[in-house]
């Protein structure tokens, strides 16, 4: 009887609701999804040593980078580095000062020692992340406990970026347990040791989350230095199958923080009191996200090559039903190949505007019109207003929600363009012709997910072609990496030029991409940020003034960067439209104080390495 | 000796020459894909917006190409399969190098053998009992009623169904866990407690599997049975004043359970390809994402080694049954 008592009892305690474990307590712990899914290797940290699903909390809680981008305040946060990169004069030369009193998660100092052990390691093992990149490391010395100088092999005024965070870099891994190993390459780092605020509580040996718990000595990371304790205690990272998963945990607040779809978001609004977005009104969308969506031409064939016949195709386009097919308007539209982040309208939207107001396209027969369109933003407001949303009045406001501008619907230009150029249209369905006569027809080639912007992109730029006489297919594709790097493709929808930092004015890393050095033939692999093989010996000149230009000379580096923009919308080699709509969606149950577009203290992505420094802001409510 | 010439012999021959037609085919075809793993996983790094210099770009492709073994022709790529096959060992994954794909297949298959074993032998098990009854008694009322409930859930599509147990279950009358295989935060252990804790997080995914599965063969079994119960040898029976329940099990039944038996062998054969949209829905481990993930990955090595083993778990068991068979069938005995 007392063994039925017992196996009764023990069922009874296992179907209570209970979600974490006894230890775990609810109201301590912050739950926030997984971006990139099941993690493969659950037992295996080492993320020196290859994919390692980093935002299971390695780069977000465990560990701490030199430098980290914050692209909601425009700032480079110095981390495990004390001050900016030094560089010499002719940029062979880069001082690293580290910050004092950090200690590793097991007691240990973290020092200079660390610094140079990493690169060296990490330049002499094939195979490890950054091999690559630390090969142009000539040598690298301690000059004390907290000063490291790397020679290069050759002048380089941006490779302190390859150890700056932006969802990667080059962390910096504990000498004295790597020290020990026999093969770098195979030890799964586990129980992993850190910078970072938190330790490794439990995994997953299915690979669906990772428990980390507060470190007792959070005063000396670096995240307690700048910002203090973070306020929960355990932080749990869990991959949800579904959406309709994550919105079903959401509703019962067994979910704090989401990268949600936009049904998905929709849902959780309506059903969950305590959830709210970025924004808490329409268009919810995160409009900081430091990278712009949009079409991306092959420059590499006929007829994208032609600059005038790319320049057709955006006056082909509506912005505003682009925009209402891709996201029904809850996007922030960008004439420019950056994305309109608060820093970004700052530092560049607002010192080419008046550029942009006054460039002009030669039509043919003597005539010049002026594509941009102020208003665009506006437009895409009234859409808004018109289908019943509350939009804010404000123009200042209205341009930093929608977006300032964007380029005119001109069909009628664009038909001019093609007829300049030999197109001409049949006269029986009144369909584009090619030059030689045959059916003009066009596949988008994009993502497989329906919910991604790029995928969004395909099916409303489709629209705006069919609309004006083009024969245009839709294709998805797993394999969109492999063939967007091969260029076999006529227009992709894969980003119209490399992410920028965000948080940082330098637009070293989206010119690079177009310097002509790199230019390949169809079949072999192109930069990311120029699978469609254009380059300007103009922006190759831009490129280089860019690599001779200090990090730190923020006036000159906008100056430059203004002067790349310019070329890239001159010759429109890729079509920005708008920037990354982040869908995400937090419940305040049991936590207050989210960065939200009204509070923008951090970025909002609990994926990103920043999110450790998001942690200290939050605020319990003190429901149980 | 004439038994194993005509019977054994042609079936353990055929049995090798399935497996190496079969594992080169899983060589050939992920190579024939537009998916390349070195692209593939360029295109992840730079997809979370990880900078990746230009520069660094072919010495980064070049390495890895080493690093993955596939510098070589096809024909060294493909000897050089099948000696570490021979050895066990599939060789790195592309994806998580260099993780053995071995040591991933290792972490997954419980999972997926300790949910999808047991769902399908229960499945087969009510099904076939259930599908007997029915296809013999048809006019009893509570068969009528399982052919309603089969009509229901037979066509209805997995995913829906999938979904509707988790929305009812662990959202409307919560008594059941969203997802995963275990109390997050918690250790497995071999005592009664973790046990129990397994099963309830089993216990939806498993639900969902088997309600499809029962189906599946009741309706199948049914058909075998409607049809051998109008045989001689039944009416035979009834004449010779045999109990009803001795004709079901003894006579109808164990005619009509040749076909399913094979369906068994094939489908315990497939367990090894995993439950895609079962370790979606309810966020459950296993090898499906596993496969899933190296398919768009291109991760050959790691596609290789979960369908190599499914070709020798599907034919290993289809060559236990045809051995087998004799037992089951006097006709195959005596021919």
């Amino acid at each position: 009887m007392r063994k039925v008592l017992l196996v009764v009892t023990l069922l009874l305690a296992c179907l209570t609701l209970a979600q974490l474990a006894a230890n775990v307590p609810r109201h301590e712990t912050f739950i926030a999804n997984q971006l990139t899914g099941r993690v493969g290797t659950p037992g295996n940290f080492n993320l020196w040593a290859g994919w390692r699903w980093q935002d299971r909390g390695i780069q977000n809680l465990l560990l701490e980078p030199l430098w980290c981008v914050e692209y909601a305040t425009g700032e480079i946060i110095n981390a495990l580095a004390a001050e900016p990169p030094i560089y010499n004069a002719d940029f062979t030369e880069l001082t690293i000062k580290l910050r004092k009193g950090v200690y590793w998660s097991d007691g240990v100092p973290f020092t200079a020692d660390d610094v140079v052990y990493t690169i060296e390691l990490v330049k002499k093992v094939p195979g490890m992340s950054y091999n690559a990149q630390m090969q142009s490391v000539a040598e690298v010395k301690k000059i004390d406990d907290y000063t490291v100088v790397l020679k290069l092999t050759e002048p380089n005024s941006r490779f302190h970026t390859y150890l700056l965070d932006r969802w990667g870099a080059l962390r910096i891994l504990p000498k004295h347990v790597f020290e020990k190993v026999e093969d770098p390459m195979t030890f799964e780092f586990n129980p992993p040791v850190g910078t970072g605020p938190y330790v490794l509580k439990a995994y997953d040996p299915g690979g669906y989350w990772t428990l980390w718990e507060l470190r007792e000595d959070w005063q000396r990371t670096p995240t307690g230095m700048l910002y203090g304790k973070p306020a929960p205690k355990y932080v749990l990272i869990q991959t949800f199958g579904t959406a309709e998963q994550q919105v079903l945990a959401m509703a019962r607040h067994e979910l704090d923080a989401a990268d949600l779809t936009m049904e998905g978001l929709r849902a959780v609004l309506q059903r969950v009191n305590t959830a709210r977005a970025w924004r808490r009104d329409y268009p919810w969308t995160v409009n900081i996200d430091p990278c712009v969506t949009g079409l991306h031409f092959n420059n590499a064939i006929e007829p994208f090559n032609n600059r005038e016949v790319r320049w057709a195709l955006t006056l082909a386009i509506d912005i505003v039903e682009y925009a209402a097919n891709a996201f029904d308007g809850a996007v922030t539209l960008s004439p420019i190949h950056i994305p309109l982040t608060s820093a970004y309208y700052d530092w560049y939207f607002t010192r080419i505007e008046e550029w942009l107001k006054s460039f002009e396209l030669d039509i043919g027969d003597g005539q010049k019109f002026k594509p941009y369109d102020p208003t665009a933003g506006q437009r895409l407001a009234e859409y808004a207003r018109k289908r019943g949303y509350k939009v804010p009045t404000d123009p200042e406001e209205i341009k930093k929600i929608f977006g300032p501008g964007w380029y005119k619907y001109a069909p009628d230009v664009a038909e001019k363009l093609l007829i300049k150029n030999g197109f001409k249209r049949d006269p029986k369905t009144g369909k584009w012709l090619l030059p030689d006569g045959k059916p003009w027809t066009i596949t988008i080639l994009t993502t497989t997910n329906p919910a991604h912007p790029s995928y969004r992109n395909g099916f409303a730029a489709s629209q705006a072609w069919k609309k004006f006489g083009i024969d245009v297919t839709v294709m998805t594709s797993d394999a969109l990496a492999t063939l967007g790097q091969r260029g076999e493709f006529e227009v992709t929808t894969d980003w119209p030029a490399a992410e920028p930092w965000g948080g940082h004015p330098d637009l070293f890393r989206v010119l690079d991409p177009f310097s002509s050095q790199y230019l390949v033939p169809i079949g072999e692999n192109a930069p990311w940020g120029n699978y469609g093989r254009w380059s300007n010996p103009k922006m190759d000149s831009v490129i280089a003034k860019l690599k001779d230009t200090d990090w730190n000379d923020t006036e000159s580096i906008i100056n430059v960067g203004l002067e790349g923009l310019k070329l890239l919308i001159e010759e429109m080699p890729t079509i920005p439209t708008f920037n990354y709509p982040g869908v995400v969606a937090w419940d305040e149950y049991y936590w207050t104080n989210y960065p939200g577009a009204e509070n923008m203290y951090c970025q909002p992505y609990h994926h990103w390495p920043n999110f450790k420094y998001m942690l200290p802001f939050l605020k319990p409510t003190g429901r149980k | 000796m004439r038994f194993f010439k005509t019977y054994l012999l042609p079936r353990i021959l055929m049995y090798f020459l399935v497996i190496v037609v079969g594992v080169t085919i899983v060589f050939i075809i992920p190579r024939l894909l537009p998916i390349d793993p070195i692209q593939q996983m360029i295109g992840q790094i730079t997809s979370t917006g990880a900078y990746l210099d230009p520069k660094t770009l072919d010495y980064m492709i070049e390495t890895l190409k080493e690093l993955y073994g596939l510098k070589g022709t096809l024909w060294e790529q493909y000897w050089g399969f099948w000696r570490r096959l021979f050895k066990g060992d599939f060789g790195p994954s592309y994806f998580q190098f260099p993780v053995p794909v071995i040591s991933l297949i290792r972490q997954s298959l419980p999972w997926t053998l300790g949910l999808l074993l047991t769902t399908t032998v229960v499945s087969w098990i009510l099904g076939n009992v259930l599908g007997a009854l029915g296809g013999y008694f048809p006019q009893k009322s509570w068969a009528k009623i399982l052919d309603v409930i089969s009509m229901v859930i037979r066509p209805m599509p997995y995913y829906v169904l999938a979904l509707s147990l988790l929305l009812l279950f662990a959202y409307l009358i919560p008594i059941f866990p969203l997802g995963g295989g275990f109390l997050i935060g918690g250790r497995i252990s071999f005592d009664l407690r973790s046990i129990l804790i397994l099963l309830k997080h089993a216990f939806l995914p498993a639900m969902s599997l088997i309600l499809i599965g029962v189906f599946l063969w009741f309706q199948a079994m049914k058909l075998v049975v409607q049809s051998v119960k109008n045989e001689d040898f039944v009416s035979y029976a009834r004449l010779g004043g045999l109990s009803q329940s001795k004709i079901v099990s003894r006579y109808v039944m164990r005619n009509a359970m040749l076909p399913q038996i094979t369906g068994l062998a094939l489908s315990l054969g497939q367990i090894f390809s995993g439950a895609l949209i079962t370790e979606i829905v309810f966020s459950y481990p296993g090898l499906g994402t596993l496969l899933y993930n190296a398919i768009f990955t291109g991760d050959y090595n790691l596609l290789m080694g979960i369908m190599t083993m499914s070709i020798f778990v599907i034919t290993t068991s289809i060559l236990v049954i045809d051995l087998l068979y004799p037992i089951f069938d006097p006709r195959v005995r005596y021919r």
